[in-house]
C-alpha cells in the first residue's frame, strides 16, 4: 500500500477516530454524549493538570516533543497550564488520538507508562476536549475567501453562459486541503502562471458569445467565425424540423385513437390531450380529423382515403396498435399519390445569362416552396389521356452536367389509365377541386432540409443544409412553408422565425450570399470594375451599397436582354430582395446595440452573485465606450472585450462572499448567504430563485433556507455535489486518470467501461441527494445505477445499448453489486493492477467510510508480489504472515479484514471464484472485536450492529467540512454530536442532514476582523 | 460583427514606423541575447530557422515553368527568370504530388491537404488535418510574438463546391486542427498590429488594470487573513502585467539602442487601414509584413495566400481580361503565364528582402526557408498529379541550395509532397517518424 506522510489528527474529522481503536467503540460514544468522566470546570481541569497531565508529559513526552523543532511540530514543554493547553485546542484532540491508539509514546521508547498513568491522562485530556468543544460551539472558524477551484469554476461558466464550455480543462489540477477537498482557502492559491491561464480561459468563453437582436447568447464552440454562426443557426433550424412529427400513419393513427377514446379507456380525451400522448402535433392531428371525419368527398384520393379509413378495424379491448397496419396503408396511399401530382417548374434563362444565376435559381426555389401544398393539374388524366409534356421541361438542370446530376429537372411520368389519375371529362371541375383540397391538406414535403447540388438529386451531394442550391455559392433559402401553416403552432412559428432572422442577423448570411455573388459574376463583375486598376476586389461596403446593387442591376437587365418577362422580373426582384433584406440587417444590428448593453450589465451582476451598484454599471458603460472611442474597436468587439473584463474580475472568481468585511462575529447578508449555499450544493452560482430571496431579504429564515435547500437537493445540479464532495471524499474524483489497470491482461477495461465506473457512483450519490433517501443507502442499499458497459462487466442483463442509457437496478445483489462499497470503481482504483489488494480496499473502508486515521507504516514494509498470478500463497495467506509480526499486526488488525471481504472481486472489480493463480477465492475474515463474517454482506452486517456510527460521524463531519469550506474545528464537534442525536429521528435522510448544516451557527455567520486579531 | 473589421483598431493609427532590428538588437534570445540588450557583447547564438509558403492556387503555365542547370549556370523559363538574382539560393522542385488530393474531383479537394497529407471529409462538417506549417508553429512557436502567421490577399470563398466540398477547402492552407482553419489575415494593418503593436497585449492590459482596481477596493475592507488572500490575486495581476510591460519596454530599448547606432535599417511604416485598393500593393505589402516579422523575429512561422483556389482576382495591370481562375482554364495563354510570373515574383521579391538582412556571417534568408507551390500543375486540366514547386534559403547551411529537381520519374512512394514536408520539418528542429502519408524523407532533398 500506498504509506501517507503524518495526518494531523484534527484534519479527519470527528470523534470517530478514537472509536476505531477500541472495538466497542465506547470511547466515541461517551465522548459524543458529552461522556460524563470527562466534564470537568477549569478548577477541577487546573487541578488534575498539575497532579495527572503534566507529570505525565514531563515523563513520557517533552524529551522528544519540545524544543525548536519538535516532531510533529507538537511542542508539549509548551503546555505549562491548562489555560496553555487550552490556546491550542486542536492539539488537545492530536494528543488525545495518540494516547488513546496507544501510538505514543512509540513502542519503541525506553520508559512506557504505566496502564494506570495512561488512563488518567487520558482522561484528563478528555475532559479538556469537551471542555474546549463547550467553549467554542458555533464558532464558525477561519473562512478564508479564495478563488473558486476548477471544479466550481467550470460550473459556474456553465450556468452562466448556458454552455458547458469547461475552461480549465488546461488548468493545473487543485489540491485539496487536509479534509480532503479542493473547496478551500487553505489549498487554493493564485499565481501569475495560473492568472495567465484565467486570461486566456475568459477569451476562450468569452468568444463563444454572439450578438442577437436582443441581448446576447453563448454557443458551444466559438463563434468568431461566420461560418460557426451559420452552422450553429442552421443546426438549430434542423433540429426544430426534426422535432415535429410528420408521419402521416402517426396522425391517422392518433385520429383512430380519438374516434375509439372510449372502448381504449380514455373516454374524457379531447383531441388535443390525444395528440400530446401520441406525439403529434394538435393542429395538424386536428386538420387531419376533418379531412377523415368532415364533409364526405365523392370523389378523388380523399374519397379513398376516407373509404380506407372507415375500413379500420374497431379496437377490442386493450388493443392501441389495432390500426396501425391500417394507418400505415393509409399513409403509403397518401405518398403515393402525392408524389404522382407533384408540380414542376422549369429553368429560367436569359438573354446572356444562363440559369445558374442566382436570381432564377431563388425564382425556382420559390416557385417549389410556395406550392408545396398545389398539385399539376396536367397530371390528371382526363378520360384516360395522358397530356403532352411541355418543352420548356426539358430545359437542363443548371451546374448538373457529368458525375453531378442527371442532368434535367427529374419529370414527374405517370403510367396511363393510372386509376388515381383517370377522371372523367364532365367532372373535370370537381375533381380538380377534390385534388386540391387533398394537396393542401397532404404536401408533397413539409421542408426542404438538405438539397443536393441539384436540385432534384440529392443522394450524391448530401449535407448542403437549408441550401438554397447554389452553384458554387453558399446560400440559404427557407422551404418550409407546409410545416410552418399546417404543423407549427403559434409559439413554434414565431421560434422559427426568429431561428431564420438570427440566422441571418447573426451570421450575416444575406449580404455575405450577395458579396459571394458579386464576386462571381465574371462579366458583370468585369463591366462594374472597369476602370478600377488594381484588380483587388472592392470592400464590402461598396459592393452592397445600394447605388452599386442598382448599377449591377442594370448591367443584368441588359445582359439578360431578349428574355421573358418572367426572368426579367426575377433579376429585379433578386436586387429588390437584396437590397432590402442586407439594409434592415445593418439596422437591425445597429438597433440592437442598446440591448447588449443592457445584457452585458445583466452578465456583469448574475457574475458577480448580487446586484450592481450605480458604481459597477457606470464603469462597465465607460469601459465598453473607451472600446470603443479610444481602441477603436466594433461594437461587438467592444461587448466581447468588456465580457473578458466581467469573466477577470474578482467577484466572479473569488467567493467574495467569504471575505470578512466587518470587525465582529456577524451573521452573513443574505447574498453571501445564496453564495454559500449554492457552492456548497451546486459547485457553482447562486440561480434566479435564490436571488430573489437574497433580494427579498428572507433567504436567512429557517424554513425559506430549509425549502430552498429541498429544492435545490432535487435540481440537477446537484450532481455537482456527487462529484465534487462524494468524489473527493471517496477518491473516485480522478478516476479517469487511473493508470494502474493493466490492458493487456484486463482487456475488457475499455475508456468507455472505465467512464462507466466513475459514473456509477457519481449517479448513485446524485439519487440518493435528489430523491433524498437515507444516507444509510450508501452501504446499504441494494440497488445502483447501470449502462451497457457496466452492465456486461457486472453481468447484469439490461435492455439499453447507448452508453449513455443508464438504467436503474433496483435489486443489484444477485450480481454481488448495491451501495457504494461494491462499485467496481473503489475496487479498481484499491488494486494494483495484477492482484487485488485487501490493504488497500480494507484501508478505503475504514478510512473513506469510518473515518478511522490509520498511521503511517513504519519506513521499512516488505513489498508484496506485483503479480497474483505468480504467488505461491493466497494473498490472503501472505497478509496473515505479515499479521504475525506484531509490529504490523498492530495496525494490519485494523483493515486488512476489511479488504479480505471483497477477495470475490478481481483487479478491475470483476467477480470471480478463483484469484488469478487459480487459488479459490475465500471472503471470510474476522473484523476487529472477533466478529465473523463473509463477503460485502457480512461487511455490512458487522457495520449495522458495531460501527454505523462512526460511519455516521465521518460523513457528518467530512460534508460539514466541504460545507464550511475550511478543515474541521473544535466547534464543530458540538454540531457534529447535534445532528447525531437529531437525526436519528429522520432515518438520516439526506435532506435533514443537509438542514442541519445549512441552519448550524457556522454557516450562517462568519468572523470578523477581530475575532482573527484575537486569536 | 464580422465586416466591421475594416474600422478596426485605430488605436494604432499614427503609431507610424515600425524598424526592423537586427537579431542582436532584438530581445528573444537566440544564444544569450539577454546579453546583448544590455552590453555590447556580440554573441552569435544559433540563428532561429523560419519557415514561409506562399501559395497561388489553380496551377501553373507548364510550358514556361522550367529550369536547368545549378548554381550560378542555373537557367529559366519565362515564368522563373524573376528568380535569376536569387538563383544560388533556391531550389526548382518538380514531380511531387499529394496522394490524397487525387481522385476525388477538381479545385478545394486538391487544395484542403495540401500541407497536411490526409484525406478531407465532403459535406456540411469540415474535418482534415493539422497543417506542416501550424504543427510547426505549435511546436516553435512559444517564443516569438506570435506563432505564425497567416495571410491572405484573397477573401475566403465560402459555401460549397460542386464537388460538395466546402469552398473553405481552397481558401485556407495553414490548418491549426483537423476541423478548422486558421482565419487568413487580409488586412496589412491587422496583420501589422498583431505582430509589431502587441495590441493582444495591450488590451490584457486594459482588462487587468480594471480588475486590478476592483481588487483594491475590495482589499481595503477586509481583514488581514483575507487581504493575504486577495493579495495573492493582486501580485499575480501585477506580475502577469509586469511581464507584459517589460516585454514592450525591451522592445522600446532594443529599437533606442539600434537607432543610437544608426544602423541600416530595414524600416516600414504601419500600413494603412483597410484593404489596399491595388493586388500589387497588397502582395508586397504582405510580404514585407513577412520579411519585417522573420528578421525581428516577431513570428518563425508565415503563410501568405496570394491567389486562392478558384481564384476571382482580376489582373487589368496585366492586360488580362478574365479573373483568374477563368483565365487558368487555358493556362498556356500568355495572359496566364503573366499572371503566374506576377506571383512567382512575390517569391523573388521575398527572398530578395530577406537575403538583405545580414544575420551573422549570412543573411536571413540563409536561415529560412520560403517554399512558392500552386494546389496543381495545369488548371486547363486540373491535373495535380505533380504540383510546381520553388523554395529559397537554406535553413541556416542544411539544405543545399542552386539545385533543379525533379522526382516525378521516381515512382509514386518516392515523390510525396510530406516526404518533402517532413525533411523541410527535420530541419526545423522537429523530428517526426510520420507525417501526413508520409514516412520516408525525400531522397537527395
Amino acid at each position: 500500500m500506498k504509506h501517507g506522510r503524518f495526518v494531523p489528527a484534527l484534519l479527519v474529522p470527528a470523534l470517530l477516530l478514537a472509536a476505531a481503536d477500541s472495538p466497542s467503540a465506547r470511547g466515541a460514544d461517551n465522548a459524543r454524549k458529552g461522556g460524563t468522566a470527562g466534564t470537568m470546570t477549569v478548577a477541577q481541569l487546573d487541578r488534575q493538570f498539575e497532579s495527572t497531565a503534566r507529570p505525565f508529559l514531563q515523563t513520557y513526552c517533552v524529551s522528544c516533543h519540545s524544543g525548536a523543532k519538535p516532531p510533529a511540530d507538537l511542542d508539549l514543554g509548551a503546555f505549562a497550564s491548562t489555560a496553555d493547553v487550552l490556546k491550542d485546542g486542536h492539539r488537545v484532540r492530536a494528543v488525545l488520538d495518540r494516547l488513546k491508539a496507544g501510538e505514543m509514546p512509540p513502542r519503541v521508547a525506553k520508559a512506557q507508562p504505566p496502564a494506570d498513568a495512561r488512563r488518567g491522562a487520558i482522561e484528563w485530556f478528555e475532559a479538556a476536549h469537551n471542555y474546549d468543544i463547550r467553549r467554542n460551539a458555533g464558532d464558525p472558524g477561519v473562512v478564508l475567501a479564495r478563488r473558486l477551484s476548477n471544479a466550481e469554476y467550470d460550473y459556474t461558466i456553465r450556468d452562466l453562459t448556458g454552455v458547458d464550455i469547461r475552461p480549465t480543462r488546461e488548468f493545473p489540477i487543485d489540491p485539496s486541503n487536509s479534509a480532503g477537498f479542493d473547496n478551500s482557502g487553505e489549498s487554493l492559491v493564485m499565481s501569475p502562471a495560473l492568472l495567465k491561464k484565467y486570461l486566456a480561459a475568459a477569451r476562450d468563453v468569452a468568444s463563444h458569445m454572439f450578438l442577437q437582436p436582443k441581448g446576447f447568447s453563448f454557443a458551444p464552440h466559438p463563434m468568431l467565425s461566420e461560418t460557426d454562426r451559420e452552422k450553429y443557426y442552421v443546426q438549430q433550424i434542423i433540429d426544430l424540423y426534426h422535432r415535429q412529427n410528420i408521419d402521416y400513419a402517426d396522425y391517422f393513427q392518433a385520429a383512430w385513437f380519438f374516434k375509439h377514446r372510449v372502448a381504449l379507456g380514455k373516454p374524457r380525451a379531447t383531441l388535443a390531450d390525444i395528440a400530446t400522448a401520441q406525439k403529434v402535433s394538435p393542429k395538424y392531428l386536428n386538420t387531419v380529423w376533418t379531412t377523415l371525419e368532415g364533409a364526405k368527398e365523392d370523389v378523388g384520393p380523399a374519397a379513398r382515403l376516407q373509404a380506407m379509413w372507415r375500413e379500420l378495424p374497431a379496437p377490442s379491448r386493450n388493443q392501441p396498435e389495432a390500426a396501425r397496419p391500417g394507418a400505415e396503408r393509409m399513409r403509403d396511399y397518401v405518398v403515393q399519390v402525392r408524389k404522382k401530382i407533384e408540380p414542376r417548374f422549369w429553368n429560367l434563362a436569359a438573354g446572356k445569362l444562363d440559369a445558374r444565376e442566382e436570381p432564377f435559381l431563388i425564382w425556382k426555389d420559390q416557385q417549389y416552396a410556395t406550392h408545396r401544398r398545389s398539385f399539376d393539374p396536367d397530371q390528371l388524366q382526363v378520360d384516360g389521356a395522358v397530356r403532352p409534356l411541355k418543352p420548356e421541361r426539358l430545359l437542363p438542370e443548371p451546374g448538373s452536367q457529368g458525375q453531378f446530376g442527371p442532368g434535367h429537372t427529374v419529370l414527374v411520368t405517370n403510367t396511363p389509365g393510372d386509376p388515381d389519375l383517370v377522371v372523367s371529362a364532365a367532372q373535370l371541375a370537381r375533381y380538380e377541386a377534390a385534388f386540391a383540397r387533398f394537396a393542401s391538406v397532404f404536401p408533397d414535403m413539409f421542408y426542404m432540409e438538405e438539397r443536393g447540388r441539384n436540385y432534384f438529386d440529392t443522394t450524391k451531394d448530401r449535407g448542403r443544409y437549408l441550401s438554397a442550391g447554389f452553384h458554387n455559392m453558399m446560400g440559404y433559402f427557407r422551404d418550409d412553408l407546409p410545416l410552418y401553416e399546417l404543423v407549427l403552432d403559434g409559439a413554434q412559428q414565431k421560434q422559427l422565425d426568429a431561428l431564420w432572422f438570427d440566422l441571418d442577423f447573426v451570421a450575416n448570411v444575406s449580404s455575405r450570399t450577395y458579396i459571394q455573388y458579386y464576386l462571381f459574376a465574371r462579366d458583370a463583375r468585369a463591366l462594374m470594375e472597369a476602370g478600377r486598376p488594381g484588380g483587388s476586389q472592392p470592400p464590402d461596403e461598396e459592393i452592397t451599397a445600394s447605388a452599386t446593387m442598382a448599377k449591377l442591376e442594370a448591367i443584368y437587365l441588359t445582359l439578360g436582354k431578349g428574355g421573358s418577362d418572367v426572368a426579367l422580373q426575377a433579376v429585379r426582384d433578386y436586387f429588390k430582395w437584396a437590397d432590402t433584406t442586407i439594409h434592415a440587417v445593418e439596422k437591425a444590428r445597429r438597433d440592437a446595440e442598446p440591448s447588449h448593453l443592457d445584457a452585458l450589465l445583466d452578465f456583469a451582476a448574475r457574475a458577480y452573485r448580487r446586484p450592481l451598484t450605480p458604481d459597477d454599471k457606470q464603469e462597465l458603460l465607460a469601459q465598453y465606450r473607451s472600446y470603443r472611442d479610444k481602441d477603436g474597436l466594433d461594437h461587438e468587439a467592444a461587448v466581447r472585450e468588456s465580457l473578458v473584463g466581467v469573466l477577470m474580475s474578482p467577484e466572479l472568481c473569488y467567493r467574495v462572499d467569504l471575505l470578512d468585511s466587518a470587525k465582529a462575529i456577524r451573521p452573513l447578508s443574505d447574498y453571501e448567504l445564496a453564495s454559500r449555499l449554492s457552492y456548497f450544493l451546486w459547485s457553482s452560482l447562486p440561480d434566479k430563485e435564490l436571488l430573489a430571496h437574497a433580494a427579498a431579504g428572507d433567504l436567512h429564515r429557517p424554513r425559506v433556507l430549509a425549502a430552498q435547500s429541498r429544492r435545490m437537493l432535487k435540481d440537477p445540479r446537484v450532481r455537482g455535489l456527487a462529484v465534487e464532495f462524494g468524489g473527493n471524499w471517496l477518491d473516485f474524483r480522478r478516476f479517469e486518470d487511473i493508470a494502474s489497470v493493466d490492458r493487456t491482461r484486463f482487456a475488457s477495461f475499455t475508456n468507455e467501461l472505465r467512464d462507466a465506473m466513475f459514473e456509477e457512483p457519481a449517479r448513485f450519490l446524485t439519487d440518493v441527494f435528489q430523491t433524498n433517501r437515507s444516507v444509510l443507502d450508501l452501504l446499504y442499499a441494494t440497488d445502483t445505477f447501470v449502462n451497457p458497459a457496466l452492465a456486461k462487466h457486472y453481468g447484469i442483463p439490461i435492455a439499453a445499448t447507448q452508453p449513455n442509457e443508464w438504467v436503474h437496478v433496483p435489486d443489484a445483489t444477485a450480481y454481488g453489486r448495491g451501495g457504494l462499497l461494491p462499485m467496481a470503481a473503489f475496487l479498481t482504483k484499491n488494486a494494483p493492477g495484477l492482484r487485488t489488494s485487501p490493504v488497500k480496499r480494507g484501508n478505503w473502508v475504514v478510512r473513506n467510510m469510518l473515518g478511522e486515521r490509520i498511521p503511517p507504516p513504519p519506513p521499512v514494509v516488505p513489498e508484496l508480489p506485483s503479480d497474483e498470478a505468480k504467488l505461491d500463497l493466497p494473498l490472503r495467506e501472505m497478509l496473515a504472515r505479515h499479521r504475525a509480526n506484531p509490529m504490523c499486526a498492530s495496525c494490519h488488525a485494523r483493515f486488512d479484514s476489511f479488504g479480505l471481504v471483497f477477495e470475490g472481486f478481481g483487479p478491475v472489480g470483476e467477480r470471480r471464484e478463483k484469484d488469478l493463480a487459480g487459488h479459490a477465492v475465500d471472503v471470510a475474515a474476522t473484523f476487529p472485536g472477533g466478529k465473523d463474517a463473509a463477503g460485502v454482506a457480512g461487511l455490512q452486517q458487522y457495520i449495522r450492529e458495531r460501527r454505523q456510527d462512526n460511519f455516521l460521524d465521518n460523513v457528518f463531519g467530512r460534508l460539514l467540512a466541504y460545507a464550511l469550506g475550511r478543515s474541521l474545528i473544535t466547534s464543530d464537534e458540538a454540531t457534529i454530536q447535534d445532528m447525531h442525536a437529531k437525526l436519528a429521528a429522520t432515518g438520516y435522510r439526506f435532506d435533514s442532514i443537509i438542514e442541519s448544516i445549512v441552519t448550524s451557527r457556522q454557516f450562517l455567520y462568519k468572523r470578523g476582523q477581530e475575532d482573527l486579531a484575537q486569536r | 460583427m464580422g465586416r466591421s473589421k475594416f474600422t478596426r483598431r485605430t488605436l494604432l493609427r499614427g503609431v507610424g514606423v515600425t524598424m526592423a532590428l537586427p537579431w542582436l538588437e532584438s530581445l528573444a534570445g537566440f544564444g544569450s541575447v539577454a546579453a546583448a540588450v544590455g552590453t555590447d557583447a556580440v554573441v552569435p547564438g544559433p540563428f532561429p530557422k523560419r519557415f514561409a509558403v506562399l501559395f497561388m492556387g489553380n496551377g501553373v503555365n507548364t510550358e514556361n515553368w522550367w529550369a536547368k542547370g545549378s548554381g550560378a549556370a542555373m537557367e529559366f523559363g519565362k515564368t522563373l527568370q524573376p528568380l535569376e538574382p536569387v538563383k544560388s539560393k533556391i531550389n526548382v522542385i518538380s514531380g511531387l504530388f499529394n496522394k490524397e488530393a487525387t481522385g476525388l474531383g477538381i479545385h478545394p479537394p486538391m487544395t484542403g491537404n495540401l500541407l497536411s497529407g490526409v484525406p478531407i471529409q465532403k459535406g456540411a462538417i469540415m474535418h482534415g488535418g493539422i497543417s506542416m506549417d501550424q504543427l510547426l508553429a505549435n511546436r516553435i512557436g512559444q517564443d516569438t510574438a506570435q506563432a505564425s502567421v497567416v495571410l491572405a490577399c484573397e477573401q475566403p470563398l465560402s459555401g460549397y463546391h460542386e464537388t460538395n466540398f466546402s469552398n473553405a477547402y481552397g481558401s485556407h492552407i495553414s490548418w491549426q486542427s483537423p476541423d478548422s482553419p486558421v482565419p487568413n489575415e487580409m488586412f496589412p494593418s491587422l496583420a501589422f498590429d498583431s505582430l509589431f503593436e502587441n495590441s493582444g497585449s495591450l488590451r490584457n492590459i486594459s482588462v487587468l488594470d480594471r480588475v486590478k482596481e476592483r481588487a483594491e477596493r475590495l482589499r481595503r475592507q477586509v481583514s488581514s487573513t483575507d487581504k493575504l488572500k486577495l493579495d495573492e490575486y493582486l501580485s499575480s495581476v501585477r506580475d502577469v502585467e509586469k511581464d507584459i510591460e517589460r516585454m514592450r519596454a525591451d522592445k522600446d530599448k532594443a529599437e533606442d539602442r539600434a537607432k543610437d547606432k544608426n544602423r541600416p535599417l530595414f524600416s516600414m511604416k504601419r500600413p494603412d487601414n483597410g484593404l489596399p485598393e491595388d493586388l500589387r500593393d497588397h502582395t508586397r505589402v504582405m510580404c514585407d509584413i513577412i520579411a519585417l516579422a522573420f528578421q525581428t523575429d516577431k513570428t518563425r512561422i508565415a503563410s501568405l495566400i496570394l491567389a486562392r483556389d478558384l481564384s476571382s482576382l482580376y489582373y487589368p495591370f496585366l492586360d488580362v481580361r478574365d479573373g483568374h481562375h477563368g483565365a487558368s482554364h487555358n493556362d498556356s495563354s500568355d495572359g496566364y503565364e503573366r499572371i503566374v510570373r506576377f506571383h512567382l515574383s512575390q517569391l523573388a521579391y521575398l527572398a530578395k528582402r530577406l537575403d538583405e538582412m545580414p544575420e551573422g556571417e549570412g543573411t536571413v534568408l540563409d536561415n529560412s526557408c520560403v517554399m512558392f507551390m500552386s494546389n496543381m500543375w495545369s488548371g486547363t486540366k486540373h491535373d495535380n498529379r505533380k504540383v510546381p514547386i520553388v523554395t529559397a534559403g537554406s535553413l541556416g547551411g542544411t539544405l543545399e541550395t542552386g539545385r533543379v529537381l525533379d522526382y516525378y520519374a521516381a515512382g509514386n512512394d518516392n515523390r510525396k509532397l510530406c516526404s518533402l514536408y517532413l525533411g523541410l520539418m527535420d530541419r526545423m528542429g522537429v523530428k517526426l517518424s510520420r507525417f501526413g502519408d508520409a514516412d520516408t524523407r525525400l531522397k537527395d532533398l
